[in-house]
């Protein structure tokens, strides 16, 4: 068992979960969705690209696609969430809660298909 | 210069459609790709430090999330995530605003100082490891090859694959750059390739510094790549020349190689590889001497004809016969000595090794010490040559000997580059420099076959031929060395010319350099040789006929050389000179020219 790939499929799979449960709820309702979990999933996201740095091969470089497409769709989810809570006039309105989850909803499309290389690369070298 | 050596360039690249195509391929699966850019290369080493930079965000902001506070009327507040990340923001890079949007209670102040320590560990490690990746030796070292083997991936004309930037490697970099023609060098010391990178060159030389033993710096370095001429290999090290003429033979069988060598063992070993042309410096000069003994003329003829382009001529006295003193007996005094007996001369040889103390024949002692030197009767003899592998001792050799002797021929063999001034100064009838003899060799090998096979034929004349020959040159092109250039009357190299046979109508040499008309002084060019279907006649009078496909070895200065190619090149001088009329070059006056030509005809 190599530590490394232990770490690495834990953040990948955390980030996915985190997603999938920040994302699930009633689309325009504030009550269904936690700030504290889409940060956390956010700062996952962002541990998890760091680790796929540097990896040469072909998939590590779809790996570090995927993680920079959910890093960039989260944030833009915490940007609007910032703006809704601080900047907006309304305040958080169902529009902006929508807005905010679906981007996050797309974030999670990218962790799963993360989670699907990574499980590919598992099935494919299960002998290492 | 460039249009010159073009067909030369082109014989070297010679090859159909498929074959080039299949050569691209070959080097599409053999060169190492630059696997990754230096962006990666740092975002690879960087990952702990950011990892932890990342983590250390969300704990600090995190918590000033959970922390309860009051607002600016004391009622419960708490700061949400975007002013959390607001206020780390601004703190942990240390430029800090203040307490905002309210001012902090305790316990708030508590998390932010464990946190501004926190972020500027954070910071600091980060920072570090940046800047200590870009001190990195290695790094450096990795950035510096992904640009050279982007620098040699790029390369679109031809090239020459320099493994080893020594004495002779330095040489051939630079004369090569004189004509235009680009090299690309592996060195395995970073000094000489810094050098490189501060040399005065037009066409700058990709270097890597990198052992070129290892076939996969070759390849970065381009050995498959479609361009490459010619692979030199000119090493300090035999065993490294072997092993560059090994991977050149197996990986890219189609291309030249030379190789310098000192051992006779690595040269056979070299010659199981391939067709490499071997270059022994010694061997080679004890032909050089033998020669200059035998047929001075020659000899000088051939000097004359190998330096480098455009320096001045030299003035060298014949070589006497007569007792030769050989002061030292390793591997250059040995050869010398045997190719000296094999001329007929008597040879002494001083040598101060204990090695030598069992051949009767060699006088034991250092050639620097007077009494060792009277041993060896200096004054009845008619040259030295000082050959050991210290140039200090070799000057103070010199120095002795012509004290004892003011007539002696004067050989001494310079090794080191940085004593250059002093060989020159001292007044040597002949310096070897054993890297200028590699250099020369394969100078005119590369850059000129046709010279090269010349040079061949000139042994197998006699000294009235070679002194004639001198006589002519000397007249053509004054006290400088002349200029030599092959040139080959076919459609790529001699438009003017084919389209002048297409016509019907014929060419002699004496023609071609005009001077039987009153309308143009014949041209400062000798021509040296006519290569016909692989026949070669030298020095072909002015009434031997030239026909289209004909190779042409030429010698003169710029001017003469400006002249011929312009007559081969366009119509325009040529027709004045082979003809004696100007006909108007640009394309309106040709027409002009031609409806004139056709009324006359008419009327």
């Amino acid at each position: 068992m190599n530590l490394e790939k232990v770490v690495f499929g834990f953040f990948i799979l955390l980030a996915a979960t985190l997603n999938f449960g920040f994302v699930i709820g009633d689309i325009d309702n504030p009550e269904h969705h936690n700030e504290f979990e889409l940060f956390a999933a956010v700062v996952v996201s962002l541990i998890a690209t760091v680790l796929k740095f540097g990896d040469r091969t072909q998939i590590g470089a779809v790996h570090l696609a995927t993680s920079l497409v959910a890093d960039l769709q989260l944030i833009a989810a915490a940007v609007v969430w910032a703006y809704a809570a601080n900047a907006s006039v309304s305040g958080m309105t169902p529009h902006l809660m929508s807005s905010i989850v679906s981007l996050a909803a797309g974030a999670l499309f990218a962790n799963v298909v993360s989670v699907v290389l990574l499980v590919a690369e598992t099935v494919s070298f299960h002998r290492r | 210069m460039a249009s010159l050596l073009a067909g030369f360039w082109q014989r070297l690249q010679r090859g159909n459609g498929r074959e080039s195509a299949r050569r691209r391929e070959r080097h599409a699966r053999l060169a190492p790709a630059a696997r990754e850019s230096g962006l990666f290369l740092v975002l690879r080493r960087m990952r702990a430090p950011l990892i932890a930079l990342i983590v250390i965000y969300a704990v600090s902001v995190l918590g000033l999330t959970l922390i309860p506070g009051v607002d600016g009327d004391g009622r419960p507040w708490r700061m949400g995530f975007f002013h959390a990340f607001y206020f780390m923001s601004y703190t942990a890079t240390t430029i800090g605003f203040g307490e905002l949007p309210h001012a902090f209670t305790d316990a708030q102040r508590m998390w932010v100082t464990f946190s501004i320590y926190l972020t500027v560990v954070g910071w600091a490690w980060a920072i570090g490891t940046l800047f200590a990746l870009l001190q990195d030796r290695g790094f450096r070292r990795a950035l510096a090859t992904i640009r050279f083997a982007r620098r040699v991936r790029s390369l679109r004309e031809p090239f020459v694959l320099v493994a080893g930037y020594g004495q002779a490697g330095r040489r051939l970099v630079y004369w090569l750059d004189l004509l235009g023609r680009r090299s690309v060098v592996v060195d395995v010391a970073q000094e000489r390739v810094d050098d490189l990178e501060l040399a005065p060159l037009a066409l700058a030389a990709p270097a890597l510094a990198a052992d070129a033993r290892d076939p996969d710096s070759l390849l970065m370095a381009g050995l498959v790549h479609p361009m490459c001429a010619a692979v030199l290999a000119l090493t300090d090290d035999d065993e490294a020349n072997l092993a560059v003429a090994m991977a050149a033979a197996l990986l890219r069988p189609d291309v030249r190689v030379f190789a310098q060598s000192l051992s006779a063992s690595v040269r056979d070993r070299m010659q199981l590889f391939g067709k490499p042309t071997v270059i022994d410096p010694f061997d080679r000069f004890g032909d050089y001497l033998r020669s200059g003994l035998r047929a001075p003329e020659a000899f000088r003829l051939i000097e004359w004809m190998t330096g480098p382009p455009g320096s001045t001529l030299p003035r060298l006295r014949d070589a006497p016969r007569g007792r030769w003193v050989v002061c030292g007996h390793g591997r250059f005094g040995r050869h010398v000595a045997a190719d000296l007996r094999a001329e007929g001369m008597e040879v002494t040889v001083i040598e101060p090794g204990a090695g030598a103390a069992d051949d009767p024949g060699i006088i034991v002692g250092s050639g620097t010490e007077r009494e060792v030197l009277a041993r060896a009767r200096l004054e009845t003899a008619v040259g030295l040559i000082a050959a050991t592998d210290n140039d200090t001792s070799n000057l103070s050799m010199i120095a002795a000997a012509r004290a004892a002797n003011r007539e002696l021929y004067l050989i001494a063999r310079q090794n080191e580059r940085s004593s250059r001034r002093l060989f020159r100064s001292i007044g040597l009838d002949f310096a070897l420099i054993p890297a200028e003899v590699v250099a020369r060799e394969i100078f005119s090998d590369l850059t000129n076959p046709a010279l090269y096979r010349f040079l061949g034929l000139v042994r197998t004349q006699d000294e009235a031929w070679a002194e004639d020959l001198l006589a002519r040159l000397q007249h053509v092109s004054g006290d400088r060395l002349p200029l030599l250039w092959s040139a080959r009357l076919d459609k790529a190299t001699a438009p003017a010319l084919a389209a002048w046979f297409a016509e019907g109508r014929s060419l002699s040499v004496g023609a071609l350099l005009g001077g039987r008309s009153r309308h143009h002084a014949r041209l400062p060019v000798v021509v040296l040789m006519r290569v016909r279907a692989g026949e070669a006649v030298l020095l072909p009078g002015d009434f031997v006929d030239l026909v289209p496909g004909d190779e042409l070895l030429l010698a003169g200065q710029g001017e003469g050389r400006r002249a011929i190619t312009a007559i081969l090149a366009a119509e325009s001088p040529r027709d004045h000179a082979l003809l004696g009329v100007d006909r108007p070059a640009g394309w309106l006056w040709r027409r002009m020219a031609r409806n004139r030509e056709a009324q006359d005809a008419a009327g």
